[in-house]
């Protein structure tokens, strides 16, 4: 029987070899992840051309606030950016753009009113406005949230609130709205 | 030419009063015939090794070996044109043995015995087996789904086409999958990884609830599903069986076939094939847009099996693509409450066969290469050696023309090496060594564009095992097994520097940096060492003829696996953020076993209750939330904690005439986290079957009805988490309920069965199988889905057979 052992301990010898041998594993790739979302910048322009830029970051909770006065006309452009490797910076927004037909901002607001319309320089799939330029009217004053929400695939383009597009949310970030006379 | 060849088939049981007492009086007696042509063969010399027993057989090739106690024996059977044969026999009543043989002239050595029997794993242990012709005739379709029928055993599901099997309350892990004597190793830690197995290619599953089967690892504490072929016949023969199955539900089908050719000689060959096709299932209300799938699988085997030595080569292909149901693509929470409180899925297509995102494609390669050389002293030395090549893909929902590009991309490869050494016998005890180990390498690939959900490792593992038995007669058995098992890990992984300070990382794992960064991560080379003992004992009595008691205990030990050390990211179908944690240690757990049962020909049972204690028991709870650019996600993390299960199972089976079987299981877990005195998340409610088969004594056909219950889980933990939403202009705060169980459901199934023809060999056999005749409308607390979707509603099934 001693035979027999001996015989099985020199059949374990080549697996034991393969182990010496491939110990190490080599360092992999990093990964730089695409199609993900690290900043939204939303612009605000007032009628009288004064710029307004929210910098919504992953990485801290930003809580800068969107002035608005009310019953006035502002022009908000949105856009989303890849910034997680410093070095190259990536603008998702052209990737919307190019699958327009497939996504959809949607604004909803709480404790505030404000009438939100697709602007004239808007991407637009047919005649709905995708929203990533868009006009923003408040009709009362007030402060509040608003909640900008990227949805891709929405089953359904002409809802009212979140639950009626249906799909699923690429970006759901809340910015603070004050509005004033 | 002639040739020697002994087959040896256990024909009669008498059942006789005098095993008890000790009085030598049993006979053994049969014929032994050639093999080729079923003539009787005369002269060949029967006896018992270390006694003066012996017979010769007669004109009639019968021999007669008179006045034996009850025992174990050697038995050697010669010719004089033959090498002697060995055969070892437990004789515990008068029996016929009857034996083929068949005469070499230049072949002397080449012997072939087969048995008609799959010997048990283990004695002390209750064990559960079934032939999977009887699951193909319940209308079964994935291995798991076959598990229903076994008391103590379900189904952790993903959707339809996806299942893992869950003994005793413990999945994944905690659960070892056997296939022609080696592991299986696919990516198993995932809860949505179906075993990648083709149980088609196989002939019988046996299911061990607990760490017993040590031969194979001591880190499997809930159990061990174990699937073999049935051993060869010798003579020249062609034989195989094919099946057609076709569904309603689903709209589609599976065809198999499996092709067999021996030889005289001990030589043989057979090729498998499976293939699957289906499309978009349905609930009793609505089509279950991309839940179809798609499965083709083939194996080829080649081999000789004589006496006292063999080889075999096997090589198999498994591959599946199943689709996720399209709904169950959730962005965020609030996504996930909606789909909660919702009754139906938030994406009702037409049907399809397509299969689109989100998607699985799991790719298994198998390639075995078996040895055993058996000596005269009946030890047995086997070799093995095994390659697994496991490829899975995972697909999501993706922007910028990426849906084609997998979000998980993993090669896992593995070699293990298997030496083992049984039948060693020393008076009364009986035992078995052996040591196997294995080298695997699971590659992430970086070409995803997504953080790796689980990151490139080296994993080693060397165990080694001793198991013996004592018998001294036959109503007691006492049998033990010990193994140690050596595990190592060597990973390289990034982490976001964030997460990795976060988590303190940098203080206690400093020695894991290897001070390369990428952006704004940190690669990390994790090393872990582990040494696993694990043990198990136990005893078998005979309290009377029909009356059987076993109790066993086993101590097992587990290493974490890759999830639940390094898990680190989002989960898309529970929209959660899982982190594995690097400070976890092994698991220990022991279990006792009991089993009562009771067999006589009219009314079979068995009682089995068990209770078991883990401590380090690794489980994932909820910790938090966490705000991203999609919202606030929950976030699990890996923790271990303190885990008490007892449980019972309970089986009968009723002769209530010649005509009518009724057979009944249920049974209960009962599973609490000791620490945090919460109930443990996803354990079986209460369950049970039932079945009713009829069969006219002199008809072809036959009709089963099986009926199955589950009751609600009351017993979950608190999951659930508070999310707040905009509703007519306002903030409103919500719990989101991911908790609560459904309500419990009945299932009603019915089979009829008949023989339509038995010519020229070909047997043919049509089945009509109706699954869910009430088309009830119900969901699984086991099923993944279930916050989704129903179960899927009525299913017919014609399914024709042919044995040739």
């Amino acid at each position: 029987m001693k035979n027999f052992l001996k015989k099985a301990s020199l059949l374990y010898l080549p697996l034991l070899t393969i182990l010496i041998y491939s110990c190490s594993k080599d360092d992999p790739d990093g990964i730089n992840e695409e199609e993900f979302i690290s900043n939204v910048v939303i612009s605000v322009t007032s009628p009288d051309g004064s710029l307004q830029t929210i910098d919504w970051d992953l990485s801290e909770t930003n809580m800068e606030t969107i002035n608005l006065k009310a019953n006035s006309n502002y022009s908000v452009g949105l856009s989303f950016e890849n910034r997680s490797d410093p070095t190259d910076i990536e603008d998702v927004t052209l990737e919307i753009i190019d699958e327009a037909d497939e996504h959809q901002v949607f604004f909803e607001f709480a404790d505030v009113s404000v009438d939100v319309t697709s602007a004239n320089n808007d991407t637009k799939v047919g005649s709905r406005g995708v929203l990533l330029k868009s006009v923003w009217n408040a009709s009362s004053t007030g402060s509040g949230i608003v909640r900008v929400y990227l949805i891709h695939q929405p089953t359904n383009f002409n809802a009212t609130n979140r639950e009626g597009f249906g799909g699923f949310n690429d970006v759901s970030i809340d910015i603070p709205v004050s509005i004033t006379d | 030419m002639f040739r020697f060849v002994i087959q040896s088939l256990i024909l009669i049981f008498s059942y006789g009063n005098f095993i008890y007492s000790q009085s030598c009086d049993l006979i053994l007696k049969g014929e032994i015939t050639d093999l080729h042509d079923n003539s009787l063969l005369i002269g060949a010399f029967v006896s018992i090794q270390g006694t003066n027993f012996f017979s010769q057989t007669d004109l009639d090739g019968s021999y007669k070996i008179k006045g034996l106690c009850p025992g174990k024996y050697n038995l050697v059977i010669s010719h004089p044109k033959c090498i002697s044969i060995n055969k070892k026999l437990n004789i515990k009543q008068s029996r016929v043995y009857n034996l083929e043989l068949e005469h070499h002239i230049n072949e002397l050595d080449e012997i072939i015995v087969t048995d008609s029997k799959i010997s048990k794993l283990r004695k002390s242990i209750q064990e559960v087996s079934l032939n999977i012709s009887d699951i193909n005739s319940y209308g079964s379709n994935t291995l798991v789904e076959a598990l229903n029928y076994i008391p103590g055993a379900s189904i952790l599901k993903t959707g339809n086409s996806i299942g893992k099997p869950i003994i005793h309350g413990m999945y994944g892990s905690r659960v070892g999958i056997i296939t022609d004597d080696f592991r299986q190793y696919d990516q198993q830690w995932g809860p949505d990884h179906a075993p990648n197995i083709d149980f088609d290619s196989f002939d019988i599953i046996q299911l061990i609830k607990g760490a017993a089967a040590l031969k194979y690892g001591g880190d499997t504490s809930a159990g061990s599903i174990i699937l073999s072929s049935k051993r060869k016949k010798l003579k020249d023969t062609l034989f195989g069986k094919s099946s057609i199955n076709i569904e309603s539900n689903g709209r589609g089908g599976k065809f198999s076939s499996r092709l067999e050719k021996n030889y005289s000689n001990g030589f043989y060959i057979n090729g498998n094939f499976t293939g699957k096709r289906y499309g978009d299932f349905n609930t009793p209300n609505h089509i279950l847009s991309n839940s179809g799938f798609k499965e083709a699988n083939f194996s080829i085997k080649l081999g000789k099996d004589l006496i006292n030595k063999g080889w075999n080569l096997k090589y198999s292909s498994y591959n599946l693509e199943p689709g996720i149901l399209k709904s169950s693509h959730i962005g965020n929470v609030q996504d996930l409450f909606y789909a909660l409180n919702s009754n139906e899925p938030s994406i009702i297509n037409d049907f399809t066969y397509n299969i689109e995102a989100p998607k699985q494609l799991a790719k298994h390669q198998k390639l075995t290469l078996r040895y055993f050389k058996s000596f005269e002293n009946n030890t047995k030395l086997e070799l093995g050696y095994n390659f697994q090549n496991n490829k899975r893909k995972e697909f999501d929902i993706r922007r910028g023309g990426r849906t084609e590009i997998p979000v998980v991309d993993l090669l896992l490869k593995t070699h293990t090496l298997n030496v083992s050494l049984s039948g060693i016998d020393i008076k009364n005890w009986d035992f078995e060594l052996g040591i196997n180990g294995f080298f695997q390498d699971n590659f992430s690939t970086p070409d995803t564009g997504v953080k790796r959900l689980i990151p490139d490792y080296i994993k080693f593992e060397t165990g080694i095992y001793f198991l013996g038995n004592f018998q001294k007669n036959n109503s007691f058995l006492w049998e033990w097994g010990l193994r140690l098992d050596h595990v190592s890990y060597d990973s390289k992984k990034y982490y976001y520097k964030s997460v990795w300070n976060e988590r303190n990382y940098n203080i206690l794992f400093q020695g894991f940096e290897t001070g390369q960064d990428f952006a704004n991560q940190i690669l990390t080379n994790p090393k872990f060492n582990y040494l696993n003992l694990s043990a198990q004992t136990g005893v078998s009595l005979n309290i009377s003829n029909e009356l059987k008691l076993k109790m066993s205990y086993i101590l097992s030990q587990r290493a974490p696996n890759p999830s639940e050390l390094f898990s680190d990211g989002l989960h898309h179908a529970m929209a959660a953020i899982e982190y594995g944690s690097l400070s976890i240690e092994p698991e220990t757990s022991h279990k006792v076993l009991f089993s009562f049962s009771k067999n006589d020909k009219k009314y079979n049972w068995s009682l089995e209750p068990y209770i078991s204690k883990t401590f380090g028991y690794i489980f994932i709870e909820p910790t938090g939330l966490k705000q991203t650019i999609r919202g606030a996600f929950p976030v699990w993390s890996y923790d271990s904690t303190e885990a008490f299960l007892t449980g019972i199972d309970i089986n009968s089976s009723i002769s209530i005439n010649r005509r009518l079987m009724f057979d009944v299981g249920a049974s209960y877990t009962y599973a609490q986290d000791v620490i945090n005195k919460n109930p443990i998340i996803l354990i079986p409610p209460l369950n049970t079957f039932q079945k009713l088969k009829f069969a006219p004594l002199k008809g072809k056909w036959s009709l089963e009805f099986t009926h199955q219950t589950s009751a609600k889980q009351n017993r979950f933990p608190n999951s659930n988490f508070i999310f707040d939403y905009i509703e007519d202009g306002k903030l409103v705060s919500e719990t989101v309920d991911i908790s609560d169980s459904p309500r419990g459901f009945q299932k009603l199934d019915a089979i009829f069965s008949i023989l339509i023809g038995n010519k020229n060999n070909i047997r043919s056999n049509l089945r009509l199988i109706i699954q869910n005749i009430t088309n009830s409308d119900y969901r699984d607390y086991l099923n993944r889905m279930r916050f989704y979707s129903s179960e899927i509603g009525r299913n017919f099934q014609i399914q024709l057979n042919f044995n040739y």
